[in-house]
């Protein structure tokens, strides 16, 4: 039994030594990278004070253009949104902005809109992009939020790197080793944050017909969202984004809100039935900039 | 036993009672054999113990493919039958245990075997745990004595079984699932892939079910030993076999020595002429496809493996490899043929229709494209391509290198199991897990 007992005393040791250390290097080459939206925001942007920020998931990601916003009304944001998120992750991005020391006066929410009225939140499929920010209290304590074998696996990871590493590995380990080669490439996001989708060939077909889409803005969440905007003096907007055949319902509501769920009036502008394609984004966020600058003015 | 039990409630209860049944009366049926000499009444309680058990597998796994088959027939001359098929859920290793306790009745009729007077001995050789869902299909002469042996803990032993989980998880979380990532894209949706694509998605599909069937052998085996049990080697490094009659002698050996022995020998076996001979051949072929599902696909499957076998059995070359382990480079050549050969049948295992992979056979061997782009157009398939072809070069040098030193299994050290284990955690797929494809059967 002793025999047996060592043996395996020594691979175990021997792999998780091995392993720790790989996992280890792992994290910390993703986070000197530009490769996920955390990492780049600590490293790949340089300005502290901006004029706003684009929280959200892939709606926020692919429909507003803030290059555009910039140029159109000479002020200065950046999209922090991530696809495949919901509101505690951008919650979270948000808590990591400011960790970052940077500072901003808006602050666009722009989830996918069932988001606002989801009553149980969950651990988001990409939150493992901020795994190797695991040793900041913020990010732990996001995660420990959760149940679930992905949760825990995040979570451990904080003790015992190999864990969401080796689980999350197509997504962490080999875009880590993709650093070593090349520091600066991000996934899937331009300099300022943002992507798009391509247009096919979507016929043009006008949508005369919107159906009710019942939002509440009663999410957990949104209210920590605008809580930690109001402590650093941010004015938080939510933003509904173009929906196809589909039209935001809601009640008086304590949130500022700009809804462009029915702005989008024919279907060549959409790459599926929440997502613009690049033409979509141009209209909406042409569309975005007026509506948004009334609230600058108003400010003023 | 207890354990046993309770591993298999974990997946569902209610099916315990299939176990309990098939035990119950194989161990009676036993019992009865051992104390009665008139061979009709010898024949009558066989009879009773194959109706029990085949009636269950009968019925779990091939009640609806029956009906509807008859119903697909009569159609054919324009008749047309309304028999309703019924919602069966198959109970998990309904094939495997009902195997294993169908030997030992079978044994002990035919005198080979001394039938156990323990009935927990002998439930918990029917149910043991390791084995239970997907093999290895284990004789009552090589487990049942095992026991009620006093175990004393072989550290080396163990080891060997400690060495084997890692290796059979290797097989499956990297070679198995990081295929599957390819083979299922291709198979879904057969008709938009190239001749080359469609033809590497076969060749992948051989090496996932390999990965995961061999994988889940090997973890069977390993932690069988940890609690000092042994149990037959499954799997022989089946794709280095040189021709198809090798490749059954590698491949699934425990149930392709179960139909030699029960239904192959009691058929003529090769005694008779050669077309009795044939005919026995083909008919284990067949039935061994009926046995993995029912499906027309899996008997087609064993129909093509039967056509590939005949031809080595009418030459008389089918056992020219039988004594000769080592390879040689010169053989390179048989292996891939060979290899090629069964990848193409499993076309016809892996396809939800027979249509389906006609098709596919019809694509691959139009030679429409060579492009292979679906391995490499995005980030992601370039990397599962590299994943998978740094994998298999990991797994044929083990293989290659267990065959040359004549072991029958990989044998690995403490530092190739910790690099093994380090190639699970970063090349493993995790997230989405596929299930183990033998579960189904």
């Amino acid at each position: 039994m002793l025999v047996f007992l060592k043996k395996i005393g020594f691979i175990l040791s021997g792999f998780l030594l091995l392993s720790f250390l790989i996992s280890y290097g792992s994290l910390w080459l993703l986070r000197q990278s530009h490769f996920y939206k955390p990492a780049y925001l600590a490293n790949g942007v340089v300005q502290k004070q901006f004029d706003y920020i684009v929280l959200g998931a892939s709606t926020g990601l692919t429909t507003i253009d803030t290059e555009l916003i910039d140029s159109e009304l000479d002020v200065k944001g950046i999209n922090l949104a991530v696809d495949d998120t919901s509101l505690p992750s951008q919650y979270l991005m948000l808590q990591h902005f400011l960790a970052e020391g940077k500072q901003t006066d808006y602050c666009i929410l722009a989830p996918n809109p069932t988001n606002y009225t989801t009553k149980h939140d969950d651990i988001s499929d990409n939150d493992y992009r901020f795994l190797m920010y695991i040793d900041r209290p913020y990010v732990y304590d996001h995660f420990k939020n959760f149940t679930g074998f992905r949760a825990h696996a995040l979570t451990l990871s904080r003790w015992l790197p190999t864990i969401g590493v080796s689980y999350y590995n197509a997504e962490v380990f080999y875009p880590s080793l993709l650093s070593v080669l090349s520091p600066e490439r991000r996934n899937r996001f331009d300099i300022n944050g943002n992507y798009t989708y391509p247009n096919y060939k979507t016929p043009s077909r006008p949508i005369e017909n919107f159906e009710n889409f019942p939002i509440d803005f009663t999410n957990n969440y949104l209210k920590k969202i605008k809580a930690l905007c109001q402590l650093h003096d941010i004015t938080l907007i939510c933003y509904i984004s173009p929906m196809e055949g589909k039209k935001a319902a809601f009640d008086d509501t304590e949130y500022l809100i700009i809804d462009h769920s029915d702005v989008l009036k024919d279907s060549r502008y959409f790459h599926d039935m929440i997502h613009v394609n690049t033409l979509g984004r141009d209209k909406a966020s042409r569309q975005l900039t007026i509506d948004f600058n009334k609230y600058i003015i108003t400010e003023q | 036993m207890l354990a046993s039990y309770i591993f298999y409630a974990w997946w569902d209860w209610r099916f315990l009672g299939l176990i309990a049944f098939s035990t119950l009366v194989d161990f009676i049926v036993g019992r009865q054999l051992h104390k009665v000499s008139n061979i009709n009444n010898r024949k009558v309680l066989l009879i009773l113990s194959l109706t029990c058990n085949l009636g269950l597998l009968g019925f779990f796994k091939y009640y609806n493919f029956f009906i509807e088959s008859w119903m697909d027939a009569w159609a054919l001359f324009g008749i047309s039958m309304d028999v309703d098929t019924l919602k069966i859920i198959l109970p998990v290793g309904i094939s495997f245990y009902t195997f294993q306790t169908l030997s030992y009745t079978i044994d002990v009729y035919r005198n080979k075997l001394e039938p156990t007077s323990d009935f927990i001995q002998f439930a918990a050789y029917v149910s043991f745990f390791p084995q239970l869902v997907a093999g290895p299909i284990e004789r009552a002469k090589n487990l049942l004595p095992q026991f009620n042996k006093s175990r004393v803990f072989d550290s080396q032993f163990a080891l060997s079984g400690f060495y084997l989980i890692i290796w059979g998880l290797f097989k499956k979380v990297v070679v198995a699932d990081n295929c599957a990532f390819f083979v299922n894209q291709i198979f879904d949706g057969a008709g938009s892939y190239s001749s080359m694509e469609l033809f590497m998605g076969a060749l992948l599909f051989g090496f996932q079910i390999y990965g995961d069937f061999s994988g889940y052998s090997d973890i069977a085996i390993g932690v069988a030993r940890l609690f000092g049990f042994s149990l037959k080697v499954n799997f022989a490094f089946p794709y280095f076999s040189r021709d198809i009659a090798e490749f059954w002698r590698r491949w699934h050996i425990s149930l392709s020595t179960w139909f030699r022995d029960y239904l192959y020998i009691p058929l003529g076996g090769s005694r008779g002429s050669l077309l009795s001979q044939l005919r026995n051949v083909a008919i284990v072929f067949l039935v061994s496809g009926l046995w993995h599902g029912a499906n027309w696909t899996f008997i087609i499957w064993g129909g093509i493996h039967s056509l590939l076998f005949l031809p080595l059995l009418m030459t008389k070359t089918n056992r020219i490899f039988v004594d000769d382990n080592r390879l040689h480079f010169r053989q390179l050549f048989k292996i891939m043929i060979t290899f090629v050969l069964v990848s193409l049948a499993w076309i016809y295992f892996r396809a939800d229709t027979v249509l389906n992979a006609n098709n596919m056979i019809v694509d691959i061997f139009s030679f429409n494209s060579c492009s292979l782009s679906l391995f490499h157009t995005t980030s992601k398939s370039l990397l599962f391509s590299m994943i998978i072809g740094v994998s298999l070069i990991v797994l044929l040098l083990f293989e290659y290198n267990a065959i040359q030193k004549n072991h029958k299994e990989v044998r690995l050290s403490s530092y190739s199991a910790i690099f093994i284990a380090l190639l699970i955690a970063f090349m493993g797929v995790f997230k989405n897990p596929a299930d183990f494809i033998y579960f189904q059967f």
